[in-house]
């Protein structure tokens, strides 16, 4: 069955897929953070918030609004930004050169990292390889992308 | 030897009575009465096992630990009976305050389950399906080769301090115990990454050592952690972000995502322990100040090492044509600039809201944003 993104389906399913693989999970470490999860186009925004403890994904949840001061960061880009992620992560097992999450945020160019204090923003780079390797468990999802269209924007059902 | 014995326990006749007795089954027993406080720990998150935190508890604690520890100046683990006689091990720090960081604890447990091994967590296999272009290969092995550089003092600094902290700050040491693990497995993954380059290693930097030696030098452990964890390391961590940003191949991203993690949990302690050090000692500010004018001095100086900036440049241009180079230029000078602009995040959110106005650092980065703007690099 596809799972459509944006949704709630699909970090459930990430979400999943991590417990079901906790060995790779508890090699990499404990990862505690909550962040969130911004996708937006120019008439509407999808927001998740995802909390990890320990070696799993212990919540995720759609949410309203972000209250930064009471989580790390937020993970903002269009929608077009993430589906070309999620598809470049399809494609090759995991993220290339050039669709990291480290590289996408690291001069705000596709994904912006939102956060009130800069110690809790520097946890993305502390579980960075998890973060990566969580989004990585998307290329065995059969996951439902929006269309692109020529001018690289993003159409969806 | 700088220290000998007081007693030659071969000839000393005390000590052989004492020794016939124990052999002949007379035993003493007086350690079956420690006067010490009786507790069965168990873990409050059992996923996460037996932590630190779930060990605070009366005088095992961290909490109770006062500012300033006099009684045990000895290897006594925190919480034992101190029986007459332990050594004075005159450690060179015994003030809570100067070593201190909230979250250290979390710190230590992190470290210890997110360790890698550079020779194995690397797929190494993979590289001979990489073939990078000349110029791009001699750039990185420079890059490298200043890495595994830096990498060795940070690792020979944090250990120096170890066996001179007062042995009651257990976490704190058990905490620099893991950097020097970490810093010493970058310094292996580096040299390992530019010995496969087919260029080894490549020049050494002056300009860098001086500053490195700076932040070996430090007079106390606070001027140190101010120096290698606030100042060093965060600027590394914000490399370490550029560096897997310009990455040639997706192996040398992941070698720079697992260093990174290290990395900014070394900041993070740095960040906790200024932190600390501002809400329980604020007249200690002025002094900060004055070792940060000297610390920025160095980072600004950092300038003159031609041998670092130039592989940045041409990595991030991906060349070493004409415009490669201005792109590369352009780009290598919006990481410098983010490496100082998050350096002040940082003090802000410490508590040094103030560092702007009086830091000459912060200074040239406002001159660099400005001669940017006009050249239209940056809006």
């Amino acid at each position: 069955m596809k799972i459509p993104f944006p949704s709630l389906t699909f970090f459930q399913a990430l979400q999943a897929l991590m417990r079901q693989d906790e060995a790779r999970f508890r090699r990499l470490g404990f990862v505690d953070t909550t962040f969130g999860i911004r996708i937006v186009t120019t008439d509407r925004a999808w927001q998740y918030l995802l909390t990890f403890e320990v070696f799993e994904c212990r919540e995720v949840r759609e949410v309203s609004t972000f209250d930064l001061t009471a989580i790390d960061f937020v993970l903002q880009g269009d929608l077009a930004a993430w589906v070309e992620m999620l598809d470049n992560i399809r494609q090759h097992g995991g993220a290339d050169v050039s669709h990291s999450l480290n590289t996408l945020t690291h001069f705000g160019e596709r994904l912006t990292l939102l956060y009130d204090d800069p110690d809790n923003r520097d946890k993305f780079f502390r579980f960075q390889e998890s973060i990566q390797e969580f989004f990585d468990l998307a290329s065995a999802l059969d996951v439902e992308l929006p269309m692109s269209t020529a001018a690289g924007a993003v159409v969806t059902t | 030897m700088a220290y000998l014995s007081t007693i030659d326990f071969f000839t000393d006749r005390n000590f052989l009575d004492r020794w016939q007795r124990t052999l002949r089954g007379e035993l003493d027993l007086g350690w079956l009465h420690a006067k010490t406080e009786k507790l069965a720990a168990t873990p409050e998150n059992p996923r996460r096992g037996l932590t630190f935190r779930d060990l605070d508890q009366g005088a095992y604690g961290f909490t109770a630990l006062p500012e300033v520890v006099r009684q045990n100046r000895s290897l006594a683990p925190r919480g034992a009976e101190l029986p007459e006689g332990l050594p004075d091990l005159q450690p060179a720090v015994s003030h809570k305050s100067e070593v201190w960081a909230y979250n250290t604890e979390g710190y230590y447990e992190e470290a210890m389950t997110r360790q890698w091994n550079a020779t194995l967590d690397v797929p190494w296999h993979e590289l001979a399906k990489y073939e990078l272009p000349d110029d791009i290969s001699r750039a990185y092995a420079q890059l490298l080769t200043f890495l595994t550089e830096v990498e060795m003092i940070a690792t020979d600094v944090p250990a120096q301090w170890l066996g001179r902290l007062n042995n009651e700050f257990t976490e704190v040491k058990n905490f620099m115990a893991t950097q020097v693990m970490d810093e010493a497995r970058h310094s292996e993954v580096f040299r390992k990454r530019a010995l496969t380059t087919g260029y080894g290693l490549m020049k050494a930097s002056p300009q860098n050592e001086w500053s490195l030696k700076l932040i070996r030098d430090s007079d106390s452990f606070a001027e140190m952690s101010l120096a290698l964890h606030l100042v060093g390391e965060g600027f590394v961590l914000t490399l370490f972000r550029f560096s897997e940003y310009i990455s040639p191949t997706e192996l040398d991203k992941k070698i720079f995502r697992l260093v990174m993690q290290d990395e900014a949990r070394h900041v993070g302690y740095g960040v906790q322990h200024l932190k600390w050090v501002m809400r329980h000692f604020p007249e200690k500010r002025e002094v900060i100040h004055q070792h940060l004018d000297e610390v920025e001095n160095m980072v600004f100086g950092g300038g003159y090492a031609v041998e670092v900036t130039e592989p940045f440049i041409i990595l991030a241009g991906k060349g070493t044509k004409k415009e490669n180079i201005e792109h590369g230029t352009r780009i290598t000078a919006l990481f410098q600039m983010k490496q100082i602009e998050e350096y002040f995040e940082r003090l802000d959110k410490c508590g040094l809201q103030e560092r702007r106005q009086r830091s000459k650092l912060h200074n040239a980065l406002e001159l660099t944003r400005a001669s940017l703007q006009e050249a239209g690099v940056i809006p």
